[in-house]
Parts: structure tokens; C-alpha cells; sequence
């Protein structure tokens, strides 16, 4: 696979403090979390130092320092909690970049916000709820939903997920390819 | 014509190198056909420095100048723990360096750690010159997951000391997940347990086709083989001082024999339910007769005695998977790495904690450097096409703030390489400098954390506290490697330290162990001569059984290997090189 050529390392220097984190890795704003990562393999090899030994030292070190922002746009992305404190950033329009123990902040935060979890427990099993919603796994989602339940009995925001995905998985149920028919 | 890159991995007890040429990886054995050579530095009377079994086996006869396990005291302060434990058990002497660093004193002769590890790297170095006929200069070495700031600058110094351009430090469980992948076409997760002489790592990748992506790796460096061995010998010594009212832990001589019988012992029972050991004449009682030590180590008692280490490994994987975000059914494949884990003990317990068999089909004393290979072949060749590699830090790094406190600002498990910048202020008026510490770990407090170095940044303007900003950059390359920078907004000031505290070495000082090049010692090359083949069966590994004490009577340093006869060897080799490229 091609890497980068020397003056596009010099144009993409200048650019990059400009570019969001989804531009930089070239996914839209509503990519789900395994486009996210497939963006990331992509762009992170073309930018690779390994891949583009050939460069001038100088562009070498550039590109260094792009292939830092791209670990550091994949690290927000590719976490829920992460990427909705960076959206509600870009939404305030103060910038396109993020530190991550400032996104890792104002998660905490907005978990607490928006009731989604108070024990450190409760709000693991809800995120990888999440994520088995983004990734279309309802009967994994309602699994974790309810030990997320366990933790936080009385947690309304959970219930109200766990009623969603009940009533998704009634209305389309997964085929189990090893069930007996 | 193209540079030939090895791999190496320096192991705590052993060490492998292998290449990767013309698609193939293969390992290179040493002048005796072993596939690995043993981690051990013997320094003899004459100033020669011999490295592997051979040095192994003078642990038992010249065990004050004998190093071995210097793995788990490179890169770490001469106050730490390890370092303590180190000085009870091994025989040679332990002392302070500069800085709080640690030295090895070898009659009069100061060494550190990495002019250590330099000698057995130049060991491996001379292995894969005399196998492939040419010079190489170039090698990725692998370093444990789990291997702080310190470790590593301290290997990579090791590396440059041995005369090795270092390619890239990679670590352990990724060399051998890409070694499991390399070519296949797979796209799994797997789990690497690598339990090794003296750390244990676990690590979680995703591997997509050619796409190596670590997810998340934990570890602890204070775990490994040696600690079941040590295990073993506090049974034994206890056992023989109830019995005979001796402590043979009193002498060295007797511990190394001790050590050694323990080590073969447990090897023993990688294929047997039981493991006979004997060591006659290791003490002489009151009354001055001779007193054998025996026992019959079954795998039972062996399951006992290190059952909890056991479940302290699964700790680690616990914490591994939950950084991952996933469970043990999640995973595809289980592989192992390390001696230790030819233990059926140890191999129960895994297919049990992750419910499926680990894998079997690669050699847990080989993969790792048949990765370390594979990807020295890559980046030699510029072309990442085969194999590319997405690699996290393993700890997190801090920054020392008021309170006695560590503020987090790269959390462990963030993909590299990565930069972070966070802004800092003054807590006092008019406050004319601040000392920026930098800490790896992953505790609040810290003093509970690795400190990787400190430095003290002024200049900018005097303010009432809040009022300066200073915003303290860290960035964290592809090797692992740390470097921090700070800079005040005001006047854009800048200090910056690449964190080389602790390696033990200052800058100067690597300059001037890499003149000396002490590792010229290093007394090995071409096939032994007969004679010295002889010696070296004779204290070869399946000796144990045999008398111990013999040992002390055998002359095993081979006196007749000649340096500058190899180093000829070298020249010569490659002067033909130059000739065939003309022709």
C-alpha cells in the first residue's frame, strides 16, 4: 500500500490543527464504531512512520506528529462516553480537538448528567449495552442491561433502555443459526 | 544489497534470535544447535565474558561473578523492591550507582545493567553473525508489555552499547501474536498469556487480516518462573533445616546448586507427574559428615506451593479483559508464551480460566523472537504491508501535582504513538519555578507510582498563583519511549527532557561505556573447539541427576576462545561480501 509523499506531508501539517477528529480519520459524523476503526486501520497505515521510511527526516518527524493526533481522534471515537463529550465540544464550536483526560472528565460528568449510571459498575455493563446497540446485538444489550440493572435497581434511564430493547428484540427476533427449527 | 534485521528476545533466563528472510522466519541457533541461549553473564578471572549455558553452569562453581536474571533489575532504582529481593538471592554483588541506579561489582569492576544486557545481546548478535556469514547491525529487541519508561530506555541503551541500531522495541505478547498471525489471513481476538522467567504480561488483540491491534495489555513485572523456583528452594532449605538443623541458604555455593536443582526440577515436571532431587555433599553437618539433600517433588505439591502465583495471573487477565471491554468466550484463540507455561499445571489453569485448550502449535520459547523478526524484516524493508502493528502504552502516565498527588494524562491502554498536552499553574504567588514530575502507574498517590524523571522549569513571569499557565506536553512514540515538554504561554518558553533518568545512565556515560566497549569481551564465535564441547555436555542440563559437586572441579570457561580470531572472522566475511557485490 501507498504511503504519503513528502509534500503531502507538508500540506497535511498545515491543515491538520484545522481538521476535526472525523474529517481526520475521514468517517462522518454519524459513522458507527466499527467504521470508526476500519477508518483508523486505513489512515493510520498510509500515515504510519514504518510505512514511510523513505521521507526526508523532517517530514518524518511531521508525520510523527500527525500519527499522534490520529491515535488521539481513534481514542475518542471509538469509546461512546468519549465521543459524545467531543460532540457536545464541536456542537459549542470550541475546537476541534480534545484532551482526552478532558473528555474522559466531562463523560464522568454527563454520566452523572444523564443518569446514566452512578456506580462504576453499573455504567460498564450500560456502556457495553450501548455498544451492543450500535453494533445491532439486542440480545447481548438486554443481558447487560439487566446485570447493569443489578447494580442500580432503581435506575429509570436503564429500565426505560432495557423496555427499548425488549420490545426491538419481540418485534424482530435474531435468527440463532444453531437453534433447532 | 538489503540489510539483514534480526530479532531478539532478551529474556530473564533465556534468549532467542531469529530472521526473517525470503518469507521465511527461522530461528538461529547458537555454536552448540540450541535454539535458545541461556541469560547468563559469567565473568572469568582473565577479563573474558562468557554468556549462555555454559555461563549458566558456572553459576554453581563462581557464583560471585556470575550474573544471572539481570533482566529484573534493569531500569530500576537500587531502593525498589525488586532490587532488594535481588540482593538476598543472587550472589553476585548488588551496589549503588549514581542517581539511585544499580551497578554489578565484579572484582573491582563497576557494570550496569545495561552494559549487562549488552553482553548478552552481543552474545545473540554474534549467534546470528556466525549463522548468516555477515555483519548485522540492525534488530528489534522485545521487552515485556508491562515494562515501564525506565526498563525500556535502559534496553534500548543496552542495544546501542552491544553495537545494535534498535529498530523498534516491541513487546513481547505483540511479537508473538504476530508471529501466531503472520500470513494467515485471520481475523480473531486473542488472548497472549506470556508467562516468562521474571514478568508476566497479558495481552488482548484483534487481529483483521494483516492488522495486529492490541486492545489492551496488562501485567506485572514482579512475576514469573524464578518465583516458583524460589518457591521450590524455600521448601527444600526448610525442609533440610528441620531435618539436619543446617541453613544451606547461609551458603552461596549451596544456594546456586540449590537453584539449579529447583529450576530442573520444575522443567522436570513440564513432562513428568514427579521430579526426583538429589544433591549430595550440599553441607556438611556438625559433625562434619557429609549431607545429602532429597526429594521427590510430585506435581501436586509443585500445584500447591504455587498455586496462588497461579491466580495472581488471572488477576491480570481479569483487568486485561475488562480494559478490552470483553469476556474469556470473546476470545478465539489462546496463546502461550514462556517456559513456564509448559507446565500442565499452568496450562489447566488457562483452559480453564478462558474455556477453550490454548494453542499448541507454536513454541512458547521461540515465538517471540520469530515476531520480533518478522517485523525487523518489515521496517527494514519499509513496506508494512505483510504485517502492521497498532500497539497501546501499557501504563498510565502522570504528572506530579500538589498534595502528593499524580494526575493521570495518558490513561494505560491508549493506542501509540500519542501526545497529550495539559495546562498547569502555580499554587503559590510569585512562585519562580515548578518541578515537573513524571509518573507511570496507575494510583492517585505518587509515591505508589514509577518515578520516570523530574526536571525544574523557570523563567517565566512572576504572578500571583493561578496566574501563570504552563502547559506541560507528554508524548509517547512508537517504541514505548517517553518525552515530556513544557513551555509558559506567556513568554513560549520551552524545557523539555527526553525522561532518560533511570535507564541508570546518563548520556555522557553511554557515550563512554559505548567507547570502552566492554562487550568486545564477550568470548564466543565459531563452532567450540572439541575439547570445550566435551566440558559443555558434561555441565549441559540434564546434569542435575548426575553428582553436583563435580561441578566445582570442572574447568568450564573455555580459555581457548580467541576475540580477535573472530573478529578477523568478521572482517574477513565481509571484505568477501564487498568482493561478491563487485563481481
Amino acid at each position: 500500500m501507498a504511503g504519503i509523499t513528502a509534500a503531502e506531508v507538508r500540506a497535511l501539517a498545515m491543515l491538520v490543527d484545522e481538521l476535526d477528529y472525523y474529517q481526520l480519520l475521514e468517517v462522518s459524523r454519524d459513522a458507527p464504531a466499527s467504521a470508526v476503526k476500519r477508518a483508523y486501520y486505513t489512515v493510520t497505515r498510509r500515515l504510519h512512520p514504518d510505512v514511510n521510511r523513505d521521507l526526508p527526516g523532517a517530514e518524518r518527524e511531521t508525520l510523527e506528529s500527525i500519527a499522534r493526533r490520529v491515535s488521539e481522534a481513534y481514542q475518542v471515537l471509538r469509546d461512546g462516553r468519549r465521543r459524545q463529550s467531543y460532540d457536545a465540544q464541536l456542537a459549542s464550536g470550541t475546537g476541534g480537538r480534545i484532551q482526552l483526560a478532558e473528555a474522559e472528565a466531562q463523560a464522568e460528568r454527563a454520566a452523572v448528567d444523564h443518569h446514566m449510571g452512578r456506580t462504576p459498575n453499573g455504567r460498564r455493563y450500560f456502556n457495553l449495552a450501548r455498544g451492543d446497540i450500535d453494533r445491532g446485538d439486542l440480545a447481548s444489550a438486554q443481558r447487560n442491561l439487566r446485570t447493569a440493572l443489578t447494580f442500580e435497581s432503581d435506575n429509570a434511564y436503564f429500565k426505560k433502555k432495557l423496555e427499548e430493547v425488549t420490545a426491538a428484540l419481540k418485534s424482530a427476533p435474531v435468527q440463532n443459526p444453531f437453534s433447532v427449527r | 544489497m538489503a540489510e539483514i534485521a534480526v530479532g531478539i528476545d532478551l529474556g530473564t533466563s533465556n534468549s532467542c534470535v531469529a530472521v526473517a528472510r525470503g518469507g521465511r522466519v527461522e530461528v538461529l541457533p547458537n555454536s552448540y544447535g540450541e535454539h535458545v541461549t541461556a541469560s547468563v553473564v559469567h565473568f572469568s578471572k582473565d577479563g573474558a565474558v562468557l554468556v549462555g549455558n555454559a555461563a549458566r553452569a558456572a553459576l554453581i562453581h563462581d557464583p560471585h561473578h556470575t550474573v544471572a536474571s539481570s533482566k529484573r533489575l534493569i531500569g530500576r532504582y537500587s531502593f525498589s523492591e525488586e532490587v532488594k529481593k535481588a540482593r538476598a538471592v543472587y550472589s553476585y554483588e548488588i551496589v549503588d550507582g549514581p542517581g539511585h541506579s544499580v551497578r554489578v561489582k565484579i572484582r573491582d569492576e563497576l557494570f550496569s545493567l545495561p552494559e549487562v544486557a549488552a553482553m548478552v545481546l552481543k552474545e545473540m548478535k554474534l549467534i546470528a553473525e556466525a549463522r548468516l556469514g555477515k555483519p548485522v547491525t540492525q534488530a528489534v529487541i522485545t521487552v515485556p508489555a508491562y515494562f515501564n519508561d525506565n526498563q525500556r530506555q535502559a534496553t534500548k541503551d543496552a542495544g546501542r552499547i552491544a553495537g545494535l541500531e534498535v529498530l523498534r522495541l516491541l513487546n513481547e505478547p505483540t511479537a508473538a501474536a504476530l508471529s501466531y498471525g503472520f500470513g494467515r489471513g485471520l481475523t480473531q481476538r486473542v488472548a497472549v498469556y506470556d508467562l516468562g522467567g521474571g514478568t508476566f504480561d497479558i495481552s488482548i488483540l484483534e487481529i483483521g487480516q494483516d492488522v495486529f491491534e492490541v486492545l489492551a495489555t496488562c501485567g506485572d513485572t514482579y512475576l514469573g518462573g524464578d518465583d516458583f523456583d524460589d518457591r521450590v528452594i524455600d521448601l527444600l532449605a526448610d525442609e533440610f533445616v528441620a531435618k539436619h538443623g543446617v541453613n544451606v541458604r547461609k551458603d552461596p555455593y549451596a544456594l546456586e546448586k540449590l537453584k539449579f536443582a529447583a529450576e530442573n526440577a520444575k522443567r522436570a515436571l513440564s513432562v513428568e507427574d514427579e521430579a526426583e532431587i538429589r544433591i549430595t555433599e550440599i553441607a556438611k553437618s556438625a559433625s562434619g559428615e557429609s549431607l545429602t539433600l532429597e526429594h521427590k517433588l510430585t506435581s501436586k505439591e509443585f500445584g500447591a506451593l504455587v498455586g496462588d502465583l497461579v491466580q495472581r495471573t488471572f488477576k491480570v487477565c481479569d483487568e486485561a479483559l475488562q480494559q478490552a471491554g470483553l469476556v474469556p468466550r470473546d476470545l478465539e484463540g489462546v496463546i502461550l508464551v514462556g517456559g513456564p507455561t509448559r507446565l500442565p499445571l499452568i496450562r489447566e489453569a488457562v483452559t480453564h480460566y478462558f474455556g477453550q485448550t490454548p494453542r499448541t502449535d507454536v513454541d512458547p520459547d521461540q515465538v517471540v523472537a520469530m515476531g520480533a523478526a518478522i517485523h525487523a524484516a518489515t521496517l527494514v524493508e519499509g513496506n508494512t504491508q505483510d504485517a502492521f502493528l497498532l500497539d497501546v502504552t501499557p501504563l498510565s502516565l502522570r504528572i506530579g501535582v500538589a498534595g502528593g498527588l499524580a494526575e493521570p494524562v495518558i490513561e494505560r491502554n491508549t493506542p501509540v504513538p500519542i501526545e497529550q498536552t495539559r495546562t498547569f499553574t502555580t499554587y503559590q504567588d510569585f512562585q519562580e519555578s515548578v518541578k515537573i514530575r513524571v509518573y507511570q502507574g496507575e494510583s492517585r498517590k505518587a509515591e505508589e507510582n514509577e518515578l520516570l524523571g523530574q526536571f525544574e522549569f523557570s523563567g517565566f513571569k512572576k504572578l500571583a498563583r493561578g496566574q501563570v499557565k504552563i502547559d506541560v506536553t507528554f508524548s509517547i512514540n512508537s517504541d514505548g519511549l517517553v518525552n515530556v515538554t513544557a513551555s509558559d504561554r506567556e513568554t513560549g518558553r520551552k524545557a523539555s527532557t527526553t525522561i532518560t533518568l533511570s535507564s541508570g545512565l546518563s548520556a555522557q556515560e553511554l557515550d563512554a561505556i559505548v567507547a570502552e566497549n566492554r562487550t568486545q569481551r564477550v568470548a564466543t564465535g565459531g563452532p567450540p573447539a572439541a575439547d570445550e564441547l566435551e566440558v559443555l555436555d558434561e555441565s549441559g542440563m540434564s546434569l542435575i541427576e548426575e553428582d553436583l559437586e563435580e561441578l566445582g572441579g570442572l574447568g568450564i570457561a573455555p580459555e581457548t576462545t580467541n576475540n580477535a580470531l573472530f573478529d578477523r572472522e568478521i572482517r574477513d566475511l565481509s571484505s568477501d561480501e564487498k568482493d561478491g557485490s563487485e563481481g
